[in-house]
């Protein structure tokens, strides 16, 4: 007898359907739902890329673009999807593991699982909770929450709209005496670690955003701050850049290190070379990333990158990665690169824009959920047993 | 036609495009696009950046950034120079005056064509900025030396003998006797355009070429050329680290202007995107095509952790199989 037709059913698969296809694999191009398309309720969700353009239809087109856009053509921010076609897994089909154990530790904490929530900036852009409504969403979904410098509400205030656990993502300010100060309203928040983030040395050229505000579009809800170093009747920076980070060298990590008692990482390192120099400067971990394809066009995918950073630490810290993370099995294919855990940023803020704290908890459990999948079909049943004999490599 | 878009609301050399194509008569607009042939070699210009990613370096002091650069004893503010191109009076009444004014505005250096709009030595009276000449291979060793010493009066800081190239048919071979005799007629540097194969560039260097440039012509000569940038490491290597290679063919943004210089290139061309501007907007869309890709250059060096141009070598980039 055929199974009995349900509404449920046959939604699934039409969600399977459009997340199969390329473009929305690629991601960052959602058209959101036409006039007579019916927008999706939270439980029709099946898979965490479907979030991304009910979120679209909910907020402003300044807010999407600003959260979709990448630099430049975006060719990094394609390839870091591009790259997981380039790793598959390898099912076990004899001993498949049946209740998998997610649960991880990094820095002696214990995670219920290795998928952590990004840093990005200026949550009430897409939720007028902003991270507040975020970290609810996340503690509800066992995460962990790094909270970016540029958050929409002070740290303190993120820190303590839920239970679950925060880390930092801290911006260098224009002294030393800022940044310590930065740090420290951070430390006493109650932030378990301090993310230094590297990769922003100027001001990108986010494309959809430079078109929106031609169109003199009005931004709706806290403007994101640019913050330009230039000060009042300085000349101009030549090129026309924007600088916002170009002065941070090793002596800044080693300065902010020294006075940063919890594990403090590195995030935005792409190449051996640096991932051994943060090593030898002490830090706690380094986050493989390219800023979700924001800050340099043609940087590589993180996937790409990854197995020459985990070389070169060689285990002495933990190496960290996040970009284009959309799936239980791309989650999966970092760990088996050697990756410690993942990072996803775009995802919690679709969550965030379509449903609010409940539509955070559930990709944030989505992921989980697919993570298992995967886990027991390769027939690893705790996430320690995840090696790189559990993938198929062949990058470009 | 459809409005112009104020130069301000450009953002890359591609909506550039998209302007003048929008503006020109459509047959004026595709004598630039074109390619030859079925436009494989056009294609793989721009498909071969793709197969080139950064490696960027963070924690380096990028405040100070500095796209200056030394050819051949002459300083360049920027490794970004204008390509030769024919005829730009087709594309605005201004010519090459518009184009060498939009180019001095963003302080580059213009190699002028040797079948320009205007003669030379107008062009030549009213420029502000650099400009060096382009030369076709000739026959006659009068024609050449005339064609020689008509660039050096004019002012030119350098020539550029476009091998294979004659009005985009193709050319007689280079009479090396004539390049050899070169240096006696005139004190400007000769460059040599148009070289793809390693041995073809150790050839010229040894008859006595300054410089290479790398190049397939933008894809308009011979269809199923390599694309520049694939061409280049070879010719880098075959000629050492004491020739100037510089390379055009392609290049539409910041990045591929620094992967060339990665891959030992010590500057760049560029031939479609600034007749692009001039027919839209005459020298400032020039400028602008200029400034733009300067600042998108001067971001990418900064994000890479490459303060200077001598900081750039070949571990910045990766190159893929696909
Ligand atoms: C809207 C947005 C804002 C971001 N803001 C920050 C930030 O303030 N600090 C930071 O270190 N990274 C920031 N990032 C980068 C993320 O931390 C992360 O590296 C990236 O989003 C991961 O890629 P994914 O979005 O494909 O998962 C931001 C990313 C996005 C999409």
């Amino acid at each position: 007898m055929p199974a009995p037709f349900s509404r449920r059913a046959a939604l699934r698969r039409l969600g399977a359907f459009a997340a199969s296809s390329p473009l929305y694999q690629l991601g960052g191009q959602q058209r959101p739902p036409g006039l007579r398309e019916r927008v999706p309720a939270l439980e029709e969700i099946e898979s965490v890329l479907e979030f991304e353009p009910v979120a679209r239809a909910r907020i402003s087109r300044t807010a999407y673009d600003y959260v979709a856009g990448g630099v430049d053509g975006e060719f990094t921010l394609r390839r870091n999807r591009q790259a997981f076609e380039w790793a598959e897994l390898v099912p076990r089909a004899l001993a498949p593991a049946a209740a998998p154990d997610l649960s991880a530790e990094i820095f002696g904490q214990k995670l219920p699982c290795p998928i952590l929530v990004a840093p990005t900036a200026a949550h009430s852009q897409v939720h007028p909770e902003g991270e507040k409504a975020t970290h609810q969403g996340a503690a509800a979904a066992g995460v962990l929450m790094a909270v970016s410098s540029n958050s929409s509400y002070p740290i303190q205030e993120v820190a303590a709209a839920a239970k679950g656990p925060v880390w930092f993502q801290l911006y260098a300010r224009d002294t030393p005496e800022g940044t310590r100060d930065r740090v420290e309203r951070a430390l006493a928040a109650g932030c378990q670690a301090v993310l230094l983030t590297v990769d922003t040395q100027y001001m990108s050229h986010r494309e959809r955003m430079l078109h929106d505000r031609h169109l003199n579009i009005p931004a709706a809800g806290v403007p994101v701050r640019t913050r330009s170093r230039r000060q009042a009747g300085a000349p101009p920076a030549p090129y026309r850049l924007q600088p916002q980070n170009p002065d941070l060298s090793w002596k800044t990590v080693e300065a902010i290190r020294a006075y940063t008692n919890v594990p403090f990482l590195l995030k935005g390192i792409l190449t051996a070379e640096d991932a051994r120099l943060a090593v030898e400067h002490g830090v706690s971990g380094v986050v493989v990333s390219n800023h979700g394809g924001r800050y340099l066009d043609y940087a590589p995918s993180t996937l790409e990158a990854l197995p020459e950073i985990v070389q070169a630490v060689g285990g002495r810290i933990p190496v960290l990665i996040d970009g284009g993370f959309r799936r239980g099995s791309d989650v999966f294919k970092a760990l088996a690169l050697g990756a410690r855990a993942v990072l996803v940023g775009r995802p919690p803020l679709w969550g965030l824009g379509a449903f609010g704290p409940e539509g955070v908890r559930r990709v944030l459990e989505v992921l989980q959920a697919e993570l298992a999948m995967a886990m027991a079909a390769t027939g690893c049943a705790t996430i320690a047993a995840i090696d790189r004999s559990a993938v198929l490599v062949d990058f470009a | 036609m459809s409005r112009l878009p104020p130069l301000e609301e450009l953002v890359n050399l591609f909506e550039v495009e998209e302007v003048a194509r929008q503006r020109l008569a459509p047959e004026l607009f595709e004598s630039i696009a074109a390619g030859a042939g079925a436009g494989l070699t056009l294609g793989r210009n721009r498909e071969a950046f793709d197969r080139i990613t950064l490696r960027p370096r963070v924690l380096v002091d990028v405040r100070a950034m500095d796209l200056g650069t030394q050819l051949l004893g002459r300083k360049l503010e920027t490794p970004i120079l204008v390509a030769p191109t024919s005829r730009q009076t087709l594309l605005h009444p201004e010519g090459e005056l518009a184009t060498l004014r939009g180019a001095a505005a963003a302080k580059a250096t213009v190699v002028l064509s040797s079948r320009p709009g205007i003669p030379l030595e107008r062009i030549a009276a009213q420029a502000r900025g650099a400009f060096w000449c382009q030369l076709e291979p000739e026959t006659g060793a009068g024609e050449f030396r005339q064609l020689v010493r008509r660039a050096t009066d004019a002012g030119a800081q350098a020539l550029c003998l476009s091998a294979g190239w004659r009005g985009e048919k193709p050319a007689p071979p280079v009479d090396w006797t004539l390049v050899a005799r070169v240096r006696e007629w005139t004190p400007a540097p000769l460059w040599i355009k148009g070289i793809l194969a390693p041995g073809e560039a150790r050839t010229a260097v040894e008859k006595g070429a300054q410089g290479i440039i790398v190049s397939n012509y933008g894809g308009r000569l011979v269809d199923g050329a390599m694309a520049a940038i694939e061409a280049l490491p070879a010719v880098v290597e075959a000629v050492g680290r004491h020739v100037p290679v510089l390379i055009d063919s392609g290049f539409r943004r910041g990045t591929d202007v620094l992967k060339a210089l990665a891959l030992g290139a010590n500057g760049v061309m560029l031939g479609r995107p600034p007749l692009w501007g001039l027919a839209a907007y005459g020298a400032e869309g020039v400028q602008k095509v200029l400034e733009l890709i300067q600042t998108e250059l001067a971001l990418a060096m900064g994000l890479c952790g490459k303060p200077n141009l001598a900081a750039i070598d070949r571990s910045l980039v990766k190159i893929h199989k696909r």
